[in-house]
């Protein structure tokens, strides 16, 4: 452990140095506050001993200013005096000071100090630790949490959406259809409009100018796209909601079991259009050919959507890794790209339905949220690392022999 | 189709809009009634001759399943079709499997799809009438057959007469067993 050592007195600085060395201590010395604190800004020291009395900036000064610079890590300071009333004592500790003790020092007392010293950098550092992982964890509970919400919101919505949808699509069919026999009507009335002049003049002025408003040529050109649009808009919204059911797990698919090397071989060979079009390479290797029990249509799913999305990140000539391994009970999938990562934002809330980096309407955003809630019912985990600039790794962690979940919450809303 | 006539058919849901919907599809090539409930339905078949009933799954009340088990027990010769935007595919799974049900339908449904399965549904009514009704016009000529035959042979021919009319009896049981479904 490194420490910083302030004593202004050369003799002394000498003497301490030395002994903090034997005890296999790294030193580095200051001759004053300033110097120290200067030492101190430019690399961290978790234990600091230093002198009151020092000309310029003094030990207590010091002491205040490494307090107050808010280091991530505990900085444990023995303050070195030569006063020892009680009231010195009070001030020193006052001042953020850990210990005190007067000089001269006794080797041996020094040394236990230090060495308590030493513990409570120790327990501090375990401390951030677990408060970190605890921090993460509960990050990784919020998150599964607000998933399992959105599902239930998704269910909810896929439901409500769908009877609407069902009639507004047989709705315009039927006025599709419809329309075409009422534009058929008024291609058979055309040719009897000179008859009517003739017959009735005035009745064949009116109809031959109701006729003229409605534009009948633009409506013959006009209607069937305009109906072919609103057909291919709806067909969107119904494939949304599909996907959101999905996202759900509203529908129950098939279980068997499943060749994962294989099924990854399928998928790449689906994706090969894209691969080729963006001139990748696909590197897939496993150590063995494990078969897990699932629901093969959404695995397959799950691995289309992770290799579709690393794809899209990589820039030309990139190499996509894919990489299979059993661990006891569990195979494990990792997809590794070369592209161009994913900043905070993203990583935050990559598994959110409709969560895209895509403009609006190129994609649906749902991709990684249906993959999640489908590993998630196969009680298996997905997750990932990335750094901006050098890629992204997906893992896939599902166990060999998933059971069926019973029916879950957010099947019954 | 090929006769002209329309096959009534009953629909069943409890959104009018649906309802409404389905009716402008269907006008054309049935004859429709329509009903939001499954009493309203029981309501309408006992008082109209329906040859095919397509009900929701889903509904306040008695369930679309539900329906069909009454019709099937009053109106075995109705042909039944359930349909449900809900994914509790199980029940529905286990109405085809008990034996009670022509189709499953999906819920949003493709109209040229739905056209083509209900004329498949009166296709079907009307083969599982014409045998009802083969079967019924053999068991009269039967019966009628044997009583001239009584009435007009001698006493000399008794012992040929009661072996027909074992054979006669024989058959009108069959008749009255024919399957009403088609197999297959």
């Amino acid at each position: 452990m490194n420490v910083l050592l302030a004593e202004d007195s050369l003799t002394m600085r000498r003497l301490l140095a030395s002994q903090l060395q034997g005890w296999n201590y790294g030193v580095t010395e200051a001759n004053d506050g300033a110097e120290a604190w200067e030492l101190f800004q430019n690399s961290h020291f978790s234990l600091v001993l230093t002198d009151w009395v020092m000309p310029g900036m003094d030990g207590l000064e010091l002491i205040r200013r490494i307090r107050e610079s808010k280091h991530k890590e505990y900085v444990y300071i023995l303050l070195l005096t030569t006063r020892s009333a009680n009231e010195n004592l009070v001030e020193a500790m006052e001042a953020g000071a850990d210990d005190f003790l007067a000089k001269p020092c006794n080797p041996k007392e020094l040394r236990v100090r230090l060495r308590a010293g030493e513990r409570i950098i120790e327990l501090e550092r375990t401390l951030i630790r677990q408060n970190t992982r605890l921090k993460q964890a509960q990050a990784a509970l919020v998150q599964s949490e607000k998933l399992a919400g959105l599902g239930q919101l998704a269910a909810g919505m896929a439901h409500e959406i769908n009877n609407p949808i069902s009639y507004v699509f047989n709705n315009l069919s039927v006025l599709q259809r419809d329309t075409q026999a009422v534009m058929k009507l008024l291609e058979r009335l055309e040719p009897c409009l000179p008859l009517l002049r003739q017959a009735d003049p005035e009745q064949g002025q009116q109809l031959t100018a109701a006729m003229t408003a409605c534009d009948v040529p633009w409506l013959q050109e006009n209607l069937p796209k305009l109906f072919e649009s609103m057909q291919d808009g709806l067909a969107r919204v119904r494939r949304i909601v599909s996907n959101l059911r999905d996202f759900a797990h509203l529908d129950e698919a098939l279980w068997d079991n499943m060749d994962v090397v294989g099924a990854l071989e399928s998928t790449v060979s689906i994706l090969a259009a894209e691969l080729e079009s963006r001139q990748l390479t696909v590197d897939l290797q496993a150590d063995d050919r494990p078969m897990i029990h699932c629901q093969p249509a959404k695995i397959k799913q799950v691995f289309h959507g992770i290799l579709m999305n690393a794809i899209q990140a990589s820039a030309a000539h990139d190499l996509v890794k894919i990489r299979v391994s059993q661990v006891k009970s569990f195979v494990t999938v990792e997809f590794t790209d070369e592209g161009a990562g994913m900043d905070k934002v993203t990583q935050q809330r990559l598994f959110e339905p409709f969560y895209t980096t895509h403009p609006v309407g190129a994609g649906q955003g749902l991709g990684l949220a249906i993959s999640y809630g489908i590993v998630k019912q196969h009680s298996g985990t997905i997750d990932f690392t990335t750094k901006p600039g050098e890629g992204s790794t997906f893992r896939v962690k599902l166990p060999i022999t998933a059971w069926a979940p019973a029916k879950s919450r957010t099947a019954t809303v | 189709m090929s006769t002209g006539v329309k096959p009534p058919i009953l629909i069943v849901d409890d959104e009018p809009d649906v309802l409404f919907s389905l009716k402008a599809l269907l006008r054309h090539d049935f004859e429709l009634y329509t009903a939001e409930s499954g009493d309203e339905a029981l309501t309408i078949l006992s008082q109209h001759p329906v040859h095919v009933i397509m009900t929701d799954q889903r509904m306040p009340g008695m369930t679309g399943v539900e329906l069909m088990n009454h019709a099937r027990a009053q109106y075995p010769a109705t042909v039944r079709i359930v349909f449900t935007g809900y994914a509790d595919i199980k029940a529905v799974v286990q109405a085809i499997n008990s034996g009670g049900l022509f189709r499953y339908i999906t819920k949003p449904w493709d109209p040229d799809d739905l056209i083509e399965t209900l004329h498949l549904a009166a296709k079907r009514y009307e083969e599982k009438s014409a045998r009802a009704q083969f079967a019924a016009d053999v068991k009269a000529f039967v019966s009628d057959a044997m009583t001239l035959i009584q009435s007009t042979v001698g006493s000399e021919f008794a012992d040929d007469v009661a072996s027909l009319i074992g054979r006669a009896e024989r058959i009108s049981i069959q008749a009255d067993t024919l399957p009403q479904e088609p197999t297959g």
